[in-house]
């Protein structure tokens, strides 16, 4: 936490749009020796569940793996690139994550999620679109969940991390 | 290793640095590192004075892409956080490449790769090779318009 923040009670619809709206954020999970990995990822922020999901491939488990062995993770907004928001707060995410070791291949259940891949990242669509490409890259297609519960919000209006944030503790919100 | 390091740097705006906070949980901040002249392998990392980053285990990653989420580039450095009266500094200890960095060849191993390791994911569970379901993903790309950005 930082030295001082501005608690608050709700979550605004600016940090919303956020979570809305960017196409990646940066997520942390803990190594064997406690180093903090950080990658780029799709995140898909479930409102009414009040907790994101990302996937991985099986071939790229090793975040999965750190969950399972540590769930402490952090989700970063600080990318705005193609969100189409203008002076979007950045956002840190600490909570914590579960992985289960179950592969999943159906869209059913991630329809939505994967139609917003679909649009947000159109060159994607050449994955598995012909012979070769299904052949040698099912791989990317046995995903892993990884589902985050935020513990604490915090974030910096227009992304300046110099002014001091706001915080929102979600063990403390209704 | 700084020579490699600083080359990629320099390609991004700036970085997100990771450490840990004083409860032990992972998070990260946006910074802009450059190399030092008082380390033959450091860099310098502004941070504003609340962090919550403790000194200690970190890392380093570099990463952007298009307003179609594509040409995608990344790298990651893990390290040490280090604080004094000079201000905070990140030791580098292994530098790995993501997308985009390494060309061509380097993408043909990280799929190589990929596969390699989904295999294995599979054969540690005694799992089959999952039948993928074609069907159901091209009816979900055809049921997005075809819409990229063109933005300059």
């Amino acid at each position: 936490m930082p030295r001082s923040s501005r608690v608050v009670a709700g979550l605004p619809s600016e940090v919303e749009d956020v979570f809305e709206e960017f196409r990646t954020c940066e997520l942390s999970t803990l190594a064997r020796d406690g180093t903090p990995i950080t990658w780029p990822t799709l995140p898909f922020w479930r409102s009414a569940e009040k907790r994101f999901t990302v996937t991985t491939s099986i071939g790229l488990a090793q975040k999965a793996i750190n969950v399972r062995r540590n769930p402490r993770v952090s989700l970063l907004f600080s990318d705005p690139t193609a969100s189409g928001l203008e002076a979007p707060p950045a956002v840190l995410v600490q909570g914590d994550a579960e992985a289960p070791d179950e592969i999943e291949t159906s869209v059913a259940g991630f329809a939505e999620e994967l139609r917003k891949v679909y649009r947000w990242q159109p060159a994607s669509r050449a994955y598995g679109s012909n012979p070769l490409t299904r052949r040698f890259m099912d791989w990317y297609f046995m995903r892993l969940s990884i589902h985050v519960t935020p513990r604490r919000i915090l974030w910096w209006p227009g992304g300046d991390i110099w002014q001091e944030p706001f915080e929102l503790r979600m063990d403390h919100a209704g | 290793m700084r020579a490699e390091i600083t080359k990629h740097l320099y390609q991004f705006e700036s970085a997100v640095l990771s450490g840990l906070d004083e409860e032990g949980c992972p998070c990260s901040v946006r910074c802009r590192p450059y190399p030092d002249t008082s380390g033959p392998e450091v860099l310098t990392v502004w941070l504003p004075p609340g962090t919550p980053i403790r000194p200690g285990p970190a890392s380093l990653l570099c990463h952007s892409h298009d307003e179609n989420l594509w040409n995608l580039k990344s790298f990651l450095v893990r390290g040490a956080l280090k604080k004094d009266a000079g201000g905070w500094s990140f030791e580098p200890g292994q530098f790995i490449p993501g997308a985009g960095i390494g060309g061509l060849p380097a993408m043909v191993r990280f799929f190589i790769n990929c596969r390699r390791k989904a295999s294995r994911y599979l054969k540690k569970r005694g799992l089959a090779r999952p039948r993928i379901p074609w069907d159901e993903i091209n009816a979900a790309k055809r049921a997005v318009s075809y819409q990229p950005i063109n933005k300059s």
